[in-house]
């Protein structure tokens, strides 16, 4: 963060993601933390932080759609599960290398989305949050009714393990480093798509979408594109998901999880890639906390069984979305950039 | 051709049924300017008070219908009053999402309370079907369709007609502007939401009616929710219309072309519809034309 008294003189200046050294110092620390990390903590934790790689890709997917271009989206579930099914249908049918199945993957969800996103073009509101439910129900009824050679049907797909040079990613740790790197250039590209032209449209269309008709942007395409960026985020993150768990099936991607990406995007702040990563880091540990402590709950009180865990995700996380929408609309970001600029403009008011 | 006549009138009745708890939504909107994406979990609750007050204090039914209703509408008011409240006046995307947290959350609580064990209910409306020539009618569709368009006409009527049914219309337009016209938003809002509450336990007394009760019942929430958008977001009359013709169209797919395909496209069809209208005529067929176009 620059001091008080410098601003930025260019455009190039302006549009810097990093700035200044401690930064750099910080990002490496950062990245050198992660990859060392399967040296550094148990294998329990490597689990949890796979997880949480690929929620972030899908969650900054849905921070490009949600976040910045304004475009209610309760179906990114459904595209996770688009790119799920096309990598695990790739790579059990045709063999494919995870090298081409992953890229291939977001493509398919991305085309999924902008069919969805190209409703976007004539409705807007919760009329479009409508669209994309209707799509969680037809990727549900497309998987379970189609004729189960080519989905699964109800059984799901058994995935093979990814594979680069005879080098089998099957572990954790062999994971972890996969996950590890499509993670770091999904982030570092969405990072470049907000300071870009698309970044800026989808800004405006987001803060005014007639003021930015006006000004020659094609409010249409640009909400469709918020569609297919998404998706295309989700896919990859699907694929990811695929490759994880070894096998996909459509109860992994209901709306109640659509509902839990968009919880993360809300705790993070919408608007942030920033956000959405810390939203992904907060929800999983919650996750993990009720994971652990649930099942000792579920001892005590017998008769719910196995499903305290999801009963208790959806009671948390719909608690904190609607605490959040109630008393912090904008996320924990805003307040982290509200102490941010009170710091850099101190000791003047403004 | 016994049997397609029947078919078509009994997927008439459930789409009634449809149209009913689709008039939760419409109710809330209506008064509100609130979408209600919880509507199905109120089902639920209400089905779970009813099954409290009948098979676990041991009621009757003559005591536990009213007393179902009024504890339903106190849920509906607790809810406004903790979390709705509080976003008079906030964006759309501010409403819409606590409603969506609203979903999960009452789904969880439902859950934590009463746990994924299937219940038995009680039988509201006679069991023995209505037999008209070899036609089969089930008594509870048939009672519950009369239900719902004697509902839909009072309600019709009161949102219309007198002056405090108009007040509410105005909330529905604008938060601000009806606040400052004198209208009592807070109250308005607290109406819709215990009326809503209450249609949606009707439903669930119809729907469940001496069949079993489990939490995975407020899918029939999102089954109405194509009901809410065909007919439009603000007329009650209209999902009386839009009921029949979404249910015939289930109705039919379920036993003509389903068979043939060897899937449930039947269940599916109400999005289907729901997807045409959005693309076609996002108003629905009597709603207001209020929807900006891009």
């Amino acid at each position: 963060m620059d001091p008080s008294g410098i601003f930025p003189t260019s455009y190039r200046s302006d549009r810097r993601i990093i700035r200044t050294r401690w930064q750099v110092l910080a990002l490496v620390l950062f990245m050198a933390l992660l990859l060392l990390a399967p040296y550094l903590v148990s294998g329990r934790i490597i689990a949890i932080l796979n997880m949480m790689m690929i929620s972030a890709v899908i969650a900054v997917g849905l921070q490009i759609c949600t976040g910045y271009a304004g475009q209610i989206n309760l179906g990114q579930a459904a595209f996770m599960g688009v790119g799920a099914y096309t990598a695990s249908i790739l790579a059990s049918k045709t063999g494919l290398t995870f090298l081409l199945t992953i890229p291939l993957a977001g493509l398919s969800a991305a085309l999924f989305g902008f069919l969805f996103g190209l409703t976007a073009a004539r409705i807007k509101g919760f009329y479009l949050a409508l669209t994309t439910i209707a799509a969680q129900f037809l990727f549900h009824f497309a998987v379970l009714n189609l004729p189960s050679t080519w989905m699964g049907g109800s059984n799901g797909i058994t995935v093979p393990p990814a594979e680069l040079f005879g080098l089998r990613f099957v572990g954790e740790t062999a994971q972890f480093y996969m996950n590890f790197a499509v993670t770091a250039i999904m982030v570092a590209g969405a990072f470049g798509i907000v300071r870009s032209r698309f970044g800026r449209a989808f800004v405006a269309v987001r803060d005014d979408d007639v003021a930015a008709g006006i000004m020659g942007i094609n409010v249409a395409a640009t909400k469709a594109n918020a569609f297919l960026i998404g998706a295309f985020y989700a896919g990859v993150g699907g694929a990811l998901w695929a490759y994880l768990i070894r096998f996909v099936g459509v109860d992994q991607f209901t709306l109640f999880h659509s509902i839990f990406f968009v919880a993360m995007i809300i705790v993070g702040g919408m608007g942030s890639i920033v956000g959405a990563l810390v939203g992904v880091f907060i929800i999983r540990i919650i996750q993990e906390i009720i994971a652990t402590v649930g099942p000792n709950i579920a001892e005590s009180v017998s008769f719910l069984g196995g499903d305290i865990v999801f009963a208790g995700m959806n009671v948390v996380l719909g608690g904190v979305i609607a605490l959040f929408m109630i008393l912090e609309p904008k996320g924990l970001m805003h307040r982290w950039n509200i102490m941010k600029s009170s710091y850099r403009i101190w000791p003047f008011p403004y | 051709m016994v049997y397609f006549i029947n078919d078509i009138i009994t997927g008439a009745l459930i789409g009634l049924l449809y149209s009913l708890v689709a008039m939760g939504f419409v109710v809330i909107y209506r008064a509100s300017k609130v979408f209600n994406f919880a509507q199905g979990e109120l089902v639920i609750i209400g089905g779970f008070i009813v099954w409290f007050t009948t098979m676990q204090a041991g009621l009757s039914l003559w005591l536990s219908i009213p007393l179902s209703l009024v504890l339903a509408g106190l849920v509906g008011y607790a809810i406004e009053r903790i979390f709705l409240t509080k976003l008079i006046g906030e964006s759309v995307f501010s409403m819409v999402m606590v409603t969506v947290g609203l979903l999960i959350l009452l789904r969880g609580l439902v859950l934590l309370v009463f746990g994924p064990a299937v219940r038995p209910f009680p039988i509201i409306f006679p069991l023995k079907p209505l037999f008209l020539g070899d036609m089969l009618i089930p008594m509870n569709l048939l009672m519950g369709g009369i239900i719902t368009i004697v509902a839909a006409v009072g309600l019709s009527w009161f949102f219309n007609r007198t002056r405090s049914g108009l007040r509410m219309t105005a909330v529905a337009e604008d938060h601000v502007v009806a606040s400052s016209m004198g209208i009592s938003v807070k109250g308005s809002i607290a109406f819709a939401w215990v009326l809503g509450a209450i249609l949606s336990t009707i439903g669930a007394m119809i729907f469940l009616s001496g069949k079993s009760l489990t939490f995975l019942a407020s899918d029939i929430g999102f089954a109405a929710l194509p009901v809410a958008l065909f007919a439009g977001l603000e007329s009650i009359g209209g999902l009386i219309l839009a009921g029949i013709i979404i249910g015939i169209a289930q109705s039919l797919t379920t036993n003509y072309l389903d068979p043939l395909i060897g899937g449930s496209l039947g269940s599916v069809v109400p999005y289907i519809i729901m997807l045409a209208i959005l693309l076609i005529r996002p108003t629905g067929l009597f709603g207001w034309r209020t929807i900006e176009r891009v």
